[in-house]
């Protein structure tokens, strides 16, 4: 029970962290951000009421007298109600609906495709630390170049031999436009179909990591008592790998979870934009190309909840498979 | 600690893989200092447009008609710049956060840990392109993108360097240190930095190719520095002028190949650095060939009728550059009912004999010599060493099992017991149904004297003596003829082990299996064992009776032992067999 307190407790401690970060960097950098905004806002017509220019004041620093502290307690009870200020690229769009008509196209490709590498990874990290000294030992060096491969440009090279020249895979978007969205199959289907490159290069590039990792821990686990001892036992080695060896070094895979899913979602923003992929990584790079810095702010926010919440999520089910967290906190 | 070994372990061994690596970033690295004295100016401008690679321009040329060999020989610098930059930044601040930290402890080391954690979290490219996206792209320097990214990615390696710093300032010399009154700056950069130059070092090489990738990234999204070329502006440039749909991949293919060998080469550098800090991940020579194959003799004869184990000349070497004989042809008879003790100090090869004997030897330990012969109840004799895989897979636990060294790692520790139980059933005795297999476990605990309650319990829920004897009872589960014991109680207080070791007493008498003991305490076999046979750099110097070996031990070595050891209860032979009362007072 300690652990789950310390962990909602350490995750809570995170978001505030994240909010504030948010509240103060647009006030520590150069310019005038919210000037830029009702600007441009003007640009295109907009009509600039007081509740629109209260909410860009107090997400990006006012130049009136009012006191941090009171903007900040007004900041954070703007955050509570989902007011994240109007997207100036997308206007009169408030952020928030910006953002949900683009977060599930991201959700659905980088969770599907995180959650393909983290087995394939620990499947074939395990297997290749268990047969230590044979072939399978060279796919440790071939990994090692796909870690070390720039997400965006596996993404180029993909595009450019699937889509380009072979002309198997579309070459940008998340569905052919001539359809709407909806749910039926075919709109399904072609969201299929467009996903597969976007999440072959996430799979691609992010597989090398769970498989070294995995492949170092399965094979400091061989060499622990337990092992020795189910062998022993007369166990046959399917089983042996299985529940002794993997059931053991896959721990400190998940516990290093964090660490990993930092790297994916910062891959696939980029990944996203290669792809034109209508996802929320591009909406954050056409709200920086168009200095939209409500949007901007809001959908790092919204990244940031996400990645804290599959963190937590991760960390919950560590408690299930380690008895250990469960009695020492 | 010395430092010769220090130093020793800080280079790392050579290898192929490092050969390659250190090849591989020589070459980026020469490219990018030596490069651009070579080639011409890369933004200069021709009117060819976008040419493939030929003779005057090796990699073609950009659509303006500039030369992508000149362009990469400069990004690639720009690259390096910035990655070097923001290594040593990062490491830096993981450094201050990491070490400091945790060897300050208390206070700051919760709130250094739980800032690290935080920063760990928050993903960091989201934030870099935030901060970006916030200055102006006049004011985007090489040194403001090298700052951010250094601030978004030290995290992780504070972690890795924190829980090593942990295990390290509990160590005897550093506690020797501080009680010595040496101030704290010292202790650190004495005894803590030397031990953690291994682990630096590779989260500096990490550090390295995180920075030349986000680095990438950035720029190819528009947000890198304004005044510098790098890998990443080039595929920006390439990107924006269609390279791809003009399938234009001498433009667009460098760049990236650049990055990926560099960082290829930098992982298989810290594939060596890892092997330092974890010797476990070094090479291990190819997997042996089937035992038999090296083993010249034949088994043995049952010689006497009442033998269950006879061991033959057998000789174990550890192989390698200078290969250690562990095992000098040794020969044991081991009789039906009796406890056969092995004594000698640790290192004089009995451990590896035991294993030896179920064929449980790691590489690089090999059985260069002999033969272990099982003589079964039905009249059977087994080729121990000429076992098929299958065969002696099913042979093992079944006829000869087994108790560990140290209770508290033979059992995962992420099993309930029960379940550690419940496999050898499942596979020996594939035609038990699952309340039958149940039940057996349930006898076998209530045997040695655990509550079957505890079945469900996981292995840190019991104590040290409860393993203990929950590994006894796994190795009844199949009513072995032989049992081998590996210091079972050594690691136990003295009350829980007289506790145990009247129970195998009781178990052998029950149960008439065999059990060969091994231990480094020879008064304790003298009060347990029927004969003992003393080890001494893997030869058996002397075999006898208990009586024989206590009253009139021949070997000097064994007088040796014989005195060495102050008697657990200070008189000698009263312990186990004189108590007959605590047979039923065994601790629970």
């Amino acid at each position: 029970m300690r652990y789950y307190v310390r962990k909602l407790a350490f995750y809570l401690v995170a978001l505030w962290a994240a909010l504030t970060l948010n509240f103060a960097i647009p006030r520590l950098m150069p310019g005038n951000p919210v000037d830029i905004l009702l600007a441009k806002l003007q640009q295109r017509g907009g009509s600039i009421d007081p509740a629109a220019r209260r909410s860009f004041e107090l997400l990006l620093g006012a130049g009136g007298d009012e006191p941090i502290v009171s903007q900040y307690f007004a900041y954070l009870g703007n955050i509570v109600r989902g007011d994240l200020g109007v997207s100036v690229s997308a206007f009169p769009a408030p952020v928030s609906e910006v953002i949900a008509s683009a977060l599930p196209w991201t959700v659905v490709l980088v969770g599907i495709a995180t959650l393909l590498s983290f087995v394939l990874g620990i499947a074939l990290g395990a297997l290749v630390g268990w047969k230590r000294g044979t072939w399978l030992d060279s796919l440790v060096p071939a990994t090692t170049v796909l870690a070390a491969v720039p997400y965006f440009w596996l993404a180029l090279i993909l595009v450019a031999v699937f889509a380009s020249a072979l002309g198997w895979f579309p070459l940008t978007g998340g569905y052919d436009v001539v359809l709407t969205p909806a749910w039926d199959a075919e709109f399904l289907s072609s969201a299929i179909y467009h996903g597969t490159l976007p999440a072959l290069t996430i799979v691609v590039s992010s597989v090398g990591g769970w498989l070294l990792g995995m492949r170092n821990m399965m094979v400091s686990a061989m060499s622990e008592d337990y092992v020795l001892t189910a062998q022993a036992k007369g166990l046959r080695d399917s089983r042996i790998m299985v529940r002794y060896a993997t059931r053991n070094a896959v721990l400190p895979s998940v516990a290093g979870f964090a660490i990993s899913l930092g790297f994916v979602v910062s891959g696939s923003i980029i990944t996203e934009q290669v792809f034109s992929y209508p996802g929320i990584g591009s909406k954050l790079l056409q709200a920086v190309q168009n200095n939209d810095y409500a949007l901007m702010q809001g959908i790092f926010l919204v990244i940031t909840v996400a990645v804290l919440g599959a963190n937590l999520v991760v960390d919950l089910l560590y408690a299930l498979i380690d008895p250990r967290t469960r009695v020492s906190g | 600690m010395s430092t010769v070994d220090t130093k020793r372990r800080v280079l790392p061994r050579w290898s192929p893989k490092l050969g390659v690596g250190l090849g591989l970033i020589a070459v980026v690295v020469l490219v990018g200092l030596v490069g651009p004295l070579l080639v011409g100016d890369p933004s200069a401008v021709r009117d060819i447009g976008l040419t493939g690679p030929g003779a005057e321009h090796w990699l073609g040329t950009t659509q303006t008609g500039q030369d992508v060999v000149a362009q990469l020989a400069y990004a690639t610098r720009g690259s390096l710049q910035i990655g070097v930059l923001v290594g040593v930044l990062a490491t830096v601040l993981s450094a201050i956060f990491g070490i400091v930290g945790s060897y300050a402890g208390g206070l700051v080391d919760e709130a250094f840990s739980l800032f690290s954690n935080v920063m760990l979290v928050i993903p960091g490219l989201p934030l870099v392109i935030v901060i970006a996206g916030f200055v102006p792209a006049a004011q985007r320097g090489s040194w403001t993108i090298a700052i951010v990214l250094a601030i978004t990615g030290w995290a992780a390696s504070a972690r890795v360097l924190r829980a090593q710093t942990l295990s390290l300032r509990n160590r005897d010399y550093v506690a020797a240190a501080r009680v010595a009154g040496e101030k704290t700056w010292r202790v650190i950069t004495v005894e803590i930095l030397p031990n953690l130059l291994p682990l630096l070092a590779s989260q500096f090489v990490f550090a390295v190719i995180l920075a030349i990738l986000s680095e990438a990234g950035l720029s190819f999204l528009g947000l890198g520095a304004s005044n510098s070329s790098t890998l990443g502006t080039m595929l920006y440039y390439a990107q924006n002028g269609f390279a791809l749909q003009r399938e234009a991949w001498w433009w667009f293919v460098p760049p990236g190949l650049v990055i990926a060998l560099f960082g290829c080469g930098l992982s298989l550098v810290n594939f060596s650095i890892d092997e330092i800090i974890n010797p476990k991940l070094r090479d291990v020579p190819r997997r042996p060939g089937k035992v038999a194959e090296t083993v010249a003799a034949t088994p043995a004869e049952r010689g006497e009728d009442d033998a269950v184990l006879t061991v033959d000349g057998l000789s174990v070497v550890y192989q390698g550059k200078n290969p250690v004989l562990a095992v000098k042809n040794v020969s044991l008879t081991l009789r039906r009912g009796e406890i056969l003790g092995l004594a000698g100090e640790s290192g004089c090869g009995k451990t590896t004999l035991a294993y030896a004997v179920n064929r449980l030897h790691r590489p690089p330990a090999e059985v260069t010599s002999g033969a272990v012969t099982f003589h079964d109840r039905d009249g059977a004799d087994v080729d121990v060493l000429g076992l098929g895989v299958e065969e002696l897979r099913a042979f093992r636990w079944s006829k000869l099992s087994m108790v560990f060294q140290g209770a508290m790692n033979a059992l995962s520790p992420v099993t309930p017991v029960a379940a550690q139980l419940d496999d050898v059933l499942v596979t020996h005795r594939p035609e038990m149904t699952r309340d039958q297999r149940r039940q057996r476990c349930r006898e076998v605990f209530e045997l040695v004297g655990v509550d079957p309650q505890r079945l469900g319990s996981y292995p840190h829920e019991l104590s040290g003596g409860m393993r203990q004897r929950v590994m006894i009872a796994m190795a009844l589960l199949l009513d072995p003829q032989v049992m081998i014991m590996d210091e079972p109680t050594t690691a136990l207080d003295v009350v829980v082990q007289r506790g145990i070791l009247l129970e195998i007493l009781k178990f052998r008498d029950e149960l008439g299996f065999a059990v060969i003991f091994i231990t480094h305490d020879l008064p304790l076999l003298l009060e347990i064992a029927d004969r003992i046979a003393v080890m001494r750099d893997g030869e058996v110097v002397e075999q006898g009776t208990a009586e024989e070996l206590h009253l009139n031990p021949r070997h000097p070595y064994t007088r040796e032992l014989l005195d060495s050891f102050p008697s657990l209860t200070g008189d000698r032979g009263g312990f186990v067999r004189g108590t007959p009362a605590l047979h039923d007072g065994g601790v629970r």
